[in-house]
């Protein structure tokens, strides 16, 4: 791997709320019509959890450890709703059904993830274990593995 | 001696007969009385909305929701359903609320903002929390198809005033009769002769409840020989606190269309948006003045009777010692003070999707009858705008092409693409009427809304990507042995080569025509079925220029899944489903499949994003805030006569669509119609850019527009960013450089520094 050229900033929770008049949205692209990339190339970056996320994740591990998965994953949506795009809660959401043996389920978070983090070498790593696990739980060892692979190939979980 | 024997048989008979009767009669009014005391309609509630710091909202912003809650601005915080504002700092008392997920019961938040953002929540205690939620707003109720929709109130809920104006108005001696009370038929009838017209009537409350239980419009005098019999009755069997708390639930106060509006609790949302527990006096004495006559003492339609008669309330009240004289001059003196229609709170085309989703898993009078409470994804700030401008926006092109009949008709879907979430669904012009519902029921051809599902199948075969050259040229295919399908551009003319990008952007037909029947019928049948079309498409070469009639809501099915990159969520009306009891019984988890390369979809929505800044979607720019990234497409079905753009950005999809009823020519495109709707609707929802990370497969590269020729700036006037797979290089434009020239500006060393990362990266 090279150094990234620049470091992205983690990103905050959306914004999705603006009353007319519009404003204009947080993230800003560079002008129509021009010749640049619609947005930067993948550079590394961290993606956490704004604070809204954090707590309701917190609570989602503890109706999920209490046996209430379908209460945890309500509790996560609430999150998905305020950072649609983080991928850290897709994994959680598929760790989630993963735990409450819904693992087709929790592979499609996986791979949802994947696509949400490229650039965010960790939150990959942690998308390629789960989709590995919810590879093995359903007998697809070969397959598992090479996830696993990529997932050790991106660096620590 | 025969004679007196017959009269006494006769005299017997008639008995028996009148104790059968009244047997008989005992048994229907108690049997409704119980069952009636079971039948509560569903009752539906939008999505709360979720408070945390950063959230871009200002004081002004947080004020408009807590007023759409019907929360009240006091000096000093006394109740529940009150906010006071000091500077920057607002400070709510929170009613307590079921939620679907918690109960939470009534308390205090504190809410800081600062740059037209929540900078800190903080609780009673002063402690700052995370988030905090308003409670979600009930927009309506699930009621038997005779009509009558009611949310059902219990005696706790209800202001200790209320039944006390209705004995001083309705009913004085309630406490003491026994169900019919012969003095104020009298007092009635001397009023009445008095007046020389009707003013008073002479029915209890318990006389009024029956009658409101056999609603019939004949007053015949054996019916009020019936009706008393009944009050008589129900009073023996039960205690005047169930049989008031009945009448509150019962009794009719209003009309909106077919939707009858039954009881206290319904009638103080829908004339006044807040429970019935938050009513302050004069309010209250507007709906008792109601009763009288809910048509004519319509407090909408006839202010002033309705006005009037209030006061008459609030005399009668401050006579009898109920309030004094003071606060009835008080109350005497506001405003009647109803919200303008029952507009806001009322959404029949959303409720209409939440319904057809709940029959699948329910009978009908689970729904209509057994209290259930339904939590929906409805975002009631959205749904309004929706409206707002659907109404506005049709106004406008109604005056551009002016026709008799009819006027234009529309629909909206909004959706969050990644939660599957339909936030908003709006069924045409007149938002508030529950009729035809143009956003689910009316299936139209989609027109060139089918194409981003063409290039998404040419992309995922691997022998096309974005710069790609397609020709523009005459397509000529025979349908049958002598019918000839040749279909034309929108402006008759052909272009020749063009790449892919150019030609979706610019939706060219030809080119489409020639991409489709290249990669095949069947593979982009395939594509529209990944995304979630239910049905088969026909296999003619027509469905490629869109011969392909959806409803705006299967439109944004399929669009979800583009917004989505290429996963497919499930669109979903219903969050999750409560018993009477609090108890949940229903979830709709979310659900994502992934139906597409990730990668092939990329390429797709930036080539939707090419169609906003250069194609048909460009007067969009007019409106949409600055640096606002979407992707979109517009569809004209043949001849004009319907018109559409779906699109989206980062956090909201939008489908609208416009034509008349009966299809005649609407004279509009996708994108002279529709386009102004989304476009509008887009801005004022505001949110997220779209802002997918660019694939790790894939590159950017810079071509000519026009050709699709490899140029860098300096060699072409019209240049366009393009994600390909990496390795992709296409024909040179003649005339630039074979290598890329040293760094110029700020942009050009981004992209340099890009491209020299990217190489590392596949090294």
């Amino acid at each position: 791997m090279v150094a990234p050229p620049y470091q992205q900033p983690s990103t905050a929770p959306g914004t999705t709320h603006s009353e007319p008049p519009p404003r204009a949205p947080s993230t800003v692209p560079p002008p129509a019509g021009s010749a640049q990339p619609a947005q930067p190339p993948p550079a590394a970056r961290q993606y956490q959890l704004g604070p809204a996320s954090a707590a309701l994740v917190a609570q989602a591990h503890t109706q999920a450890a209490g046996g209430n998965a379908d209460l945890a994953a309500a509790t996560i949506e609430r999150a998905l709703r305020i950072e649609p795009a983080n991928p850290l809660l897709w994994i959680e959401l598929g760790e989630v059904h993963q735990g409450a043996g819904h693992y087709a389920a929790a592979d499609s978070m996986a791979h949802k993830a994947l696509q949400l983090a490229a650039g965010d070498s960790h939150a990959e790593a942690s998308a390629w274990h789960l989709a590995a696990d919810s590879l093995r739980a359903r007998g697809r060892n070969a397959e598992a593995s090479e996830a696993d692979a990529r997932a050790r190939a991106l660096g620590a979980r | 001696m025969k004679l007196a024997k017959l009269v006494i048989a006769a005299l017997l008979l008639f008995m028996g007969a009148a104790v059968l009767y009244v047997i008989r009669l005992d048994l229907l009014i108690t049997r409704q009385f119980e069952g009636r005391r079971w039948t509560l309609p569903a009752q539906v509630y939008a999505a709360p909305l979720e408070l945390y710091a950063g959230l871009s909202m200002s004081g002004a912003d947080l004020e408009r929701e807590l007023r759409r809650l019907k929360y009240r601005r006091v000096d000093q915080l006394t109740h529940p359903g009150s906010y006071r504002r000091s500077g920057e700092a607002l400070e709510v008392s929170l009613r307590g609320a079921r939620f679907a997920d918690e109960v939470r019961p009534a308390q205090l938040l504190t809410i800081d903002t600062e740059h037209d953002a929540i900078s800190r929540l903080r609780d009673a205690t002063g402690h700052e929390i995370p988030l905090a939620r308003f409670e979600p707003m009930l927009i309506g109720s699930i009621f038997p198809i005779h009509g009558e929709d009611r949310i059902i109130v219990t005696p706790a809920e209800v202001p200790p005033l209320l039944p006390a104006a209705l004995k001083a108005v309705e009913d004085r001696n309630f406490d003491t009769h026994h169900g019919v009370d012969p003095l104020a038929i009298l007092r009635a009838l001397w009023v009445d002769a008095r007046a020389g017209q009707i003013e008073q009537g002479g029915s209890t409350l318990t006389q009024q409840l029956v009658k409101s239980y056999f609603l019939t419009p004949r007053r015949t005098a054996a019916r009020k020989v019936r009706e008393a019999i009944m009050a008589v009755l129900l009073e023996a069997h039960f205690s005047k606190t169930d049989l008031m708390n009945a009448y509150i639930n019962e009794i009719h106060l209003g009309q909106d269309g077919d939707r009858a509006i039954h009881g206290f609790g319904l009638a103080s949302e829908f004339y006044f948006g807040k429970p019935l527990a938050e009513l302050d006096l004069a309010e209250i004495a507007t709906l008792v003045a109601v009763v009288r006559g809910p048509s004519y003492y319509d407090p909408r339609r006839h202010a002033d009777r309705a006005l009037k008669r209030r006061n008459l309330v609030l005399k009668l009240m401050s006579d009898q010692g109920i309030v004094s004289a003071e606060d009835a001059r008080h109350a005497q003196a506001q405003a009647l003070n109803v919200t303008a229609r029952a507009s806001g709170a009322y959404f029949p085309a959303y409720l209409d999707l939440v319904r057809r989703t709940l029959r699948r898993d329910y009978r009908e009078q689970d729904l209509t009858e057994s209290g259930l409470k339904v939590f929906t994804n409805l975002d009631p700030r959205v749904q309004s705008m929706a409206e707002r401008i659907l109404d506005r926006e049709l106004g406008k092109l109604d005056r551009v092409h002016k026709q008799r009949g009819a006027p234009l008709e529309g629909a909206v879907v909004v959706t969050a693409p990644q939660s599957g979430d339909v936030i908003a669904v709006v069924g045409g012009r007149d938002a508030g009427y529950d009729g035809f519902d143009r956003a689910l029921d009316a299936r139209r051809p989609i027109g060139s809304l089918v194409k981003p599902f063409i290039y998404l199948a040419a992309l995922e075969t691997g022998r096309y990507n974005a710069a790609t050259i397609i020709d523009d040229a005459p397509v000529s295919i025979r349908l049958a042995p002598n019918k000839l399908w040749e279909p034309e551009n929108f402006t008759h003319q052909t272009y020749g080569p063009v790449p892919l990008v150019r030609a979706l952007a610019e939706s060219l037909n030809l080119a489409t025509v020639n991409l489709g029947m290249g990669v095949g019928l069947d593979t982009v049948a395939h594509s529209l079925n990944r995304f979630g079309l239910a049905e088969e498409p026909p296999r003619n070469p027509a469905l490629l220029l869109g011969a392909l009639d959806l409803t705006p809501l299967d439109v944004a099915q399929l669009y979800t899944g583009l917004a989505n990159g290429g996963f497919r969520t499930t669109l979903r009306a219903v969050r999750a489903v409560i018993s009477s009891d609090d108890k949940p019984i229903k979830a709709f988890p979310l659900d994502v499949q992934p139906v597409a390369q990730p990668d092939a979809v990329y390429e797709v929505d930036r080539m939707l994003q090419q169609v906003m800044e250069r194609g048909t979607g460009r007067p969009a720019r007019a409106v949409l805030p600055e640096g606002f990234t979407v992707a979109g497409k517009s569809g004209t079905s043949s001849d004009l006569r319907d018109s559409w753009f779906a699109g989206f950005s980062g956090s909201a999809l939008a489908v609208v669509w416009i034509g008349y009823d009966d299809d005649r020519v609407t004279g509009f495109t996708g994108t002279s119609g529709a386009l102004n709707i989304w476009s509008h609707l887009m801005a004022s929802i505001g949110g997220t850019s779209w802002n997918t990370p660019l694939p790790e497969s894939l590159q950017e590269i810079t071509i000519d527009y026009p050709t699709g020729l490899k140029a860098q700036a300096g060699c072409s006037d019209d240049l366009v960013s393009v994600p390909v797979p990496a390795g992709t290089d296409p024909v040179l434009k003649p005339g630039c450089p074979g290598v890329a020239p040293p760094a110029a500006g700020t942009a050009q060393s981004l992209l340099d520094r890009a491209s020299k990362w990217l190489h590392g990266l596949t090294h």
